[in-house]
């Protein structure tokens, strides 16, 4: 921490420095990044006059290309690419350089998309391809070897030999150009989509700035490790970032893979605040209130984003999910397939659109859009586990194991995967099975607090009780841990269990304190009254101490949860995991 | 504004949320090689100075030309020189004009195609093949867009050019398609050299051009049935999933394709990938077709069953058995809730063939024919029979039902000619023949079969003939002419087994086994255990009670008779709790020859009736004569040797007519043997001498036979028994030579502990 505060010491050089590479991420076109930038340095104090820095030095070059450079630069910024490019034709200069080359990789990309839509057939679709990548790279890699490639000419290059899928040159290259370029964010961030693990992260080394502090929390998101990315945040927070809308957004997002709603949802409110016409990542927040259930908000987020611009995937997905909250699933699917026309990558929109299909009993369609988001992403667990619920859902519960296993696989510390494949195999009477996910599902924090009951109820059919009455007593442990009351079906039932089995077991006091219990609910209260009875007869029988009836009243919610796992000590809970 | 609204309503490639993969119907379209073919075609009926052979030649060139992916136009002229040179130089000419023409001839190319409405008389006829594919080229050319014809153009002339170029020397080889694109002025030839050294992969993908929808089809098709028939005529392995990458990469709802690639990769025994391609292929099938509205939810829910039919399938062949009866388990649940009687039989069979794997009896699979029977089912009825038949031989059902039930499916098979059922037929055929011990019965039917064309119609040059029931029949016939002596014709099948069904494949378990027992029983001939040792482990892992028995025969012939005895032991408690009959009658016999090493002969008689009775109730023939020879010997041993001959009557017979040469040689030397010693007991001289002539010409046959198998010990043993018979009858330059032969071998062997007299 101390290394990152003294980096970060001069909060007034990283301001300089950003506003250097705002000005030259604007000369050569490079929007994305000059508009990262500017928001970080947004979100630091101005600077006072004398303390800006001066423009970057003018070279002899630069002036001779000059007016060519404006020219192309104007036509450049009005899309013709292919223009700008033949006026630039003869620069020297690195800035003009950079720009004839990036209108011709452009120009290619453009025609590349035009093709598509012009191709002869679905099978030649994918044979379109950027005519100029094969010429940009072989220029490219002449001048790399001479070494005469600035930053941002390695981050073309890179971006060239990775649209050419060469992704290991790509790699090096753009390694190279954060080393020559650390404060161009766009190296970085193509970084970020190239890293594939943890493993190929640590083998790589980075030029020591504040600039890899940003890049490691975004990769941290990016690769699931959400505690690291949060703690990285907070420390920039901690030394002056706070503002910075980039930041609260990436934590908002961090909270909501973690399924940390209530954080993730007060970040997005701070970020609405600060940035109210902001559409990136609004779709995250909408999925948020969804699960939320919050519909006024989420409607006045969907009428807000409406107005601000409603062709944009995001605000097609948020009013997707609005009417989906609202029940009207085929007003939903269609603004989700709209969001889809817009950006056919657009993963989200599959997933959320075989969501909607299920709604609408229509399995088909739902099958087909979830293979669309795998075809997109293969990592995509909830399209896997989608899958899965559509087959559980036409029962085939064999055939869904093998969708819920590949969604476990992706994502093995999610309970809601275990729980699907437990109920699968408990379907397929495979209950050892079951038993074990059940279990797993547990160990790795159970989300819905289901897993415990269902291992109980196992455990009662594969006849261990001892097993069942300890899931049960610590189902109930952390049911009045949380004070939440909500699930009193299976309270009851637990309770009910406990009291026969202390009853069977002769623990006497701890079967009435069951017993008393079940009074509590109304589905077991008849069942608990009859245990009273019969204890208080086994007692009659053998002792006359009807008075310690009244003590279980005192000891309250407490002892109902302490006493059990007291008698419980021997067994030990490893044991219930075959 | 409202017609942006609109089409962000509409959109032509979903109906129902569901995309279909072919959005306008497009299914072929014009490439610079199909206008080539229709040049040639158009050359065709104008030229007139053809021959009839060679047009003969160029007609039957058309359809491959039609249905294959696109070729270079290298490729294509000298396939069409081939047939008429003369024709293939019209056509450069002509492509060369236009290509270093202007855009519009190729439009006046088009416009002057002979329509095939117009000419009656023409070859061209509108219906036919080659008046589709015009039909459809002009079509799809008139469809296209301003600028996609000027792509067309452009790629008509890449073509030619691509061709003139590799065809002039002169010209830089490295040079190619791709480079046509870059401005060679600028770039010096030597940077292009360096940048295709770079990227080899880039190049090697473009050189193919993107196939149509229906040349992919034709493609799968062709693929799919190789697959079937004749593996190796199909791409390899890793070709063909590449070939299938390539298609699905640039059209994922080219469902099919996930299908052979499934297949694919069960030729390769990867269940990971082909269980994601099963599924896929499934997820991509569950869309209703566009047409049957009506029926679109019976539709989809067909597939499912079926879906889950083939995981079930899958995991079987996988050896998953529980997870086959699981997946089988919903597919009938599924079929049953959906009234699918045809699927439910499907099902069924499946059923019955987990239960057999699991050893249960047959009362699901008559149930199973019958059911089929009623649903008018063929191929899943004669397929229960077939199985049924198979148990009944092993359980010991008499012989003329079996062949009367296998008679009766025949009749089926050839009325709804199923020809792959016949195939199998046969091959059951042989081998029940061959359990039973009727060698040349099964040699009868294993050349029927070998020798039968397929009913199938001889499609792409293969015939039906990679099927499990040709591996069986030919590796019945490698080990029948192994038995026979007859090694090199043994090899050479076996050769040609590991040609058809390479080591990689389904069936090739089938043939290794085979191979490995032949050279087992030839290297326990020759005496080299420990070669026999090395071959036992490879025999294990294919099979294991075989590899077991195996053992305990090296360990037996080495003397490590008590390590054999628990080893036959175990195998027999096995066996029996299998039912594994032939298995257990050899293991007795064993036990038997072991039992006689230790000279414990009236020990072995109880074991060999035992092996009797149970091979005569099992009209295991052939192993009854085996056991009716033990029984003998141990008759001849304990000094009965005039019943011993007595019930060797009952056996010899059929153990010449059908038996090894090993087993005729040692029926034989027991014979001359049997002779000998009652030979001692004849009374009068003359008749001594007789009858110990007699036993000199039967050791002689006997000597034959095991020189036939390379048996050197045992022909020792009739050089010793020869010689001492001469001895006694006085021939002495007949004993002479004898001793001298026994003499030469007995140095060349290592002599063994087993003393002559107490073997087979």
């Amino acid at each position: 921490m101390a290394a990152l505060s003294s980096q970060f010491g001069d909060l007034v050089e990283i301001k300089k420095q950003l506003t250097v590479i705002i000005a030259l991420c604007r000369e050569r076109g490079l929007m994305h990044s000059v508009k990262w930038a500017s928001e970080l340095a947004f979100a630091l104090d101005p600077l006072p006059l004398n303390e800006l820095p001066p423009p970057p030095p003018f070279t002899e070059e630069d002036a001779q290309d000059l007016d060519a450079y404006s020219l192309a630069k104007s036509f450049f910024d009005l899309k013709e690419y292919d223009r700008a490019a033949y006026f630039l034709r003869g620069c020297r200069s690195q800035k003009a350089y950079f720009l004839y080359m990036y209108s011709r990789y452009l120009s290619g990309e453009k025609k590349k998309d035009d093709e598509t839509v012009d191709s002869l057939g679905p099978l030649e679709k994918g044979q379109v391809k950027n005519e100029s990548l094969r010429e940009l790279r072989v220029e490219l890699s002449k001048k790399h070897k001479a070494r005469e490639l600035d930053g941002f000419g390695l981050y073309l290059y890179g971006v060239v030999l990775r649209k050419l899928d060469l992704l290991k040159e790509a790699i090096d290259v753009f390694v190279e150009a954060t080393h020559c370029l650390p404060l161009h964010w766009g190296a970085w961030l193509e970084l970020c989509n190239l890293v594939e693990n943890k493993e190929m992260l640590k083998s790589m080394s980075f030029p020591d700035t504040w600039m890899k502090d940003f890049f490691l929390a975004h990769i941290y998101t990016e690769m699931q490790m959400i505690e690291e990315a949060l703690q990285k945040y907070q420390s920039l927070i901690n030394v002056g970032f706070s503002k910075s809308t980039y930041i609260i957004s990436q934590i908002a997002v961090a909270y909501h893979n973690i399924r940390d709603i209530d954080k993730a949802l007060s970040m997005f409110n701070e970020l609405r605040e600060q940035d109210p016409y902001r559409i990136e990542n609004m779709d995250t927040f909408s999925n948020l209130l969804y699960v939320r259930t919050m519909k006024p908000e989420l409607s006045y987020l969907a009428h807000n984003l409406c107005d601000i611009d409603k062709y944009r995937v995001e605000t097609c997905c948020v009013i997707g999910n609005y009417y989906s909250l609202r029940s009207q699933h085929e007003k939903a699917a269609l603004y989700f397939q709209r969001a889809l026309k817009l950006n056919p990558r657009c993963l989200g929109a599959w997933t959320l659109m075989g969501h909607e299909y299920m709604e609408m009993k229509n399995t088909s369609a739902a099958i087909q859009a979830y293979r669309h988001a795998i075809e997109v992403n293969k990592r995509d667990y909830r399209a896997w586990y989608g899958l899965g619920q559509t087959y559980e859902i036409l029962k085939m519960p064999f055939y869904c194991l093998y969708y819920y296993r590949r969604a476990h696989q992706l994502r093995p510390n999610d309970s809601r995967m275990l729980v699907a494949l437990g109920e699968c195999y408990e379907k397929l009477n495979q209950l050892v099975e079951a038993t074990k996910c059940y279990w797993r599902a547990y160990s790795v924090g159970d989300v819905e607090r289901m897993a415990l009951v269902k291992l109980a109820k196992l455990h009662e059919q594969l006849n261990e009780s001892d097993q069942a009455a300890q899931c049960y007593v610590i189902y109930i442990k952390e049911i009045f841990e949380c004070g939440e009351l909500m699930e009193q079906v299976e309270l009851s039932t637990a309770f009910r269990y406990l009291g026969q089995y202390y009853f069977k077991n002769k623990q006497y006091d701890d079967a009435s304190i069951c017993a008393q219990r079940c009074c509590n609910y109304n589905d077991a209260r008849e069942e608990g009254k009859s245990l009273l009875r019969q204890i208080s007869q086994v007692r009659g029988q053998g002792e006359t101490s009807s008075s310690d009836l009244s003590l279980p009243f005192i000891f309250g919610p407490l002892s109902a949860k302490n006493t059990p796992v007291r008698r419980m000590s021997p067994l030990n809970l490893s044991s219930v995991t075959p | 504004m409202a017609s942006v609204h609109e089409s962000l309503y509409f959109n032509p490639m979903m109906t129902n949320g569901v995309v279909h993969a072919n959005v306008f119907g497009v299914k072929d379209w014009v490439t610079p090689y199909k206008i080539t073919v229709l040049m040639l075609l158009d050359e065709m009926t104008i030229s007139t100075s053809i021959t009839l052979l060679d047009r003969r030649r160029l007609n039957k060139l058309i359809l491959p030309l039609l249905q294959s992916p696109d070729m270079t136009l290298s490729e294509l002229i000298k396939t069409v020189e081939d047939s008429c040179p003369q024709l293939a130089y019209t056509v450069h000419l002509r492509l060369q004009l236009m290509a270093d023409g202007e855009l519009k001839d190729m439009e006046h190319f088009f416009d002057m195609l002979p329509s095939p409405f117009n000419e009656t008389e023409s070859e061209a006829h509108k219906t036919s093949v080659v008046g589709l594919f015009m039909r459809h080229m002009v079509l799809a050319y008139n469809k296209l867009s301003f600028s996609q014809v000027y792509k067309l153009y452009t790629a008509l002339q890449q073509y030619y050019q691509s061709y003139e170029r590799k065809d002039s020397p002169a010209a830089e080889p490295a040079e190619d398609t791709d480079m046509e694109l870059t401005n060679t002025e600028e770039l010096g030839g030597k940077m292009e050299k360096e940048e295709l050294d770079l990227t080899p992969s880039d190049d090697e993908v473009s050189t193919r051009g993107p196939l149509s929808q229906k040349q992919a089809e034709y493609f799968l098709a062709q693929q799919a049935y190789l697959l079937k028939n004749d593996e190796n005529k199909a791409l390899d392995p890793a070709a063909l999933q590449k070939e299938l990458n390539n298609m699905l990469k640039f059209n994922p709802d080219f469902a099919e394709a996930h299908y052979l690639s499934y297949l694919n990769s069960m030729r390769v025994q990867d269940i990971f990938n082909s269980t994601d391609s099963l599924l896929h292929y499934f997820d991509r099938l569950i869309l209703p077709g566009g047409d049957s509205k009506s029926n679109g939810d019976e539709g989809c829910g067909r597939s499912l069953r079926y879906a889950a039919l083939n995981l079930a399938a899958l995991h079987c062949r996988f050896g998953h058995y529980q997870q086959a009866e699981l997946a089988l388990q919903e597919a009938i649940r599924i079929a049953q809730e959906s009234n699918d009687h045809v699927c439910l039989q499907h099902c069924l069979s499946w059923l019955y063939l987990l239960e057999q794997m699991k050893g249960s009896d047959s009362t699901l699979t008559e149930h199973a024919v019958k059911m089929a029977v009623h649903f008018c089912l063929p191929y899943l009825a004669s397929l229960g029979i077939q199985s049924l038949v198979q148990q009944g031989a092993v359980g010991g059902k008499t012989a003329n039902k079996l062949m009367d039930a296998l008679k009766d499916t025949d009749l089926l098979h050839w009325k709804h000619s199923l020809s792959e059922l016949i195939d199998v037929s046969i091959a059951q055929k042989t081998a029940i023949w061959r359990m039973y011990g009727k060698s040349t019965m099964a040699l009868q039917q294993a050349q029927v079969l070998l020798s039968m064309n397929s009913l199938e119609p001889v499609n792409l040059g293969v015939q039906q003939n990679n099927s499990e029931a040709f591996a069986v029949a030919l590796c019945h016939l490698s080990e029948l002419h192994a038995e026979q002596g007859l090694f090199a014709a043994a090899s050479e099948i076996l050769k040609h087994l590991r040609e058809r069904f390479p080591p990689h494949s389904q069936h090739a378990k089938l043939w290794m086994l085979c191979d490995q027992k032949i050279q087992f029983d030839r290297a326990m001939n020759d005496g080299k255990y420990h070669m026999a040792d090395s071959l036992v482990v490879g025999i294990a892992a294919l099979s294991k009670t075989e590899g077991l028995y195996r053992k305990a025969l090296v360990l037996k012939a080495r003397n490590q008779t008590t390590e054999a005895y628990k080893v036959l032991q175990r195998l027999l408690l096995y066996c029996e709790k299998i039912k594994g009959t032939e298995m257990t009658i050899r293991v007795m016999l064993s036990l038997a020859e072991l039992h006689w090493s230790s000279s414990c002969h009236a020990v072995a008689l109880p074991l060999l009736l035992r092996s009797l009775a149970v091979s005569r109730e099992y009209h295991l023939q052939y192993l009854a004569s085996e056991c009716i020879l033990h029984l003998a010997f141990s008759q001849l041993m304990l000094g009965i040797p005039e019943q011993a001959l007595n019930i060797l009557h009952m056996a010899i017979e059929s153990i010449l007519a059908h038996g090894a040469l090993l087993d005729k040689g040692r029926a034989m030397l027991l014979v001359a043997k049997c002779q000998i010693v009652t030979a001692s007991s004849e009374p009068s001289k003359q008749q001594k001498t007789q009858a110990l002539e007699v036993a000199v010409q039967n050791l002689e046959e006997a000597g034959t036979y095991f020189t036939k198998v390379d048996c050197k010990e045992r022909v020792r043993d009739i050089y010793y028994l020869q010689a001492r018979l001469y001895h006694s009858l006085g021939k002495t330059a007949e004993r002479n030579k004898c001793a001298m032969l026994f003499r030469q071998l007995n140095q060349e062997l290592p002599s063994q502990g087993v003393p002559l007299i107490t073997r087979l």
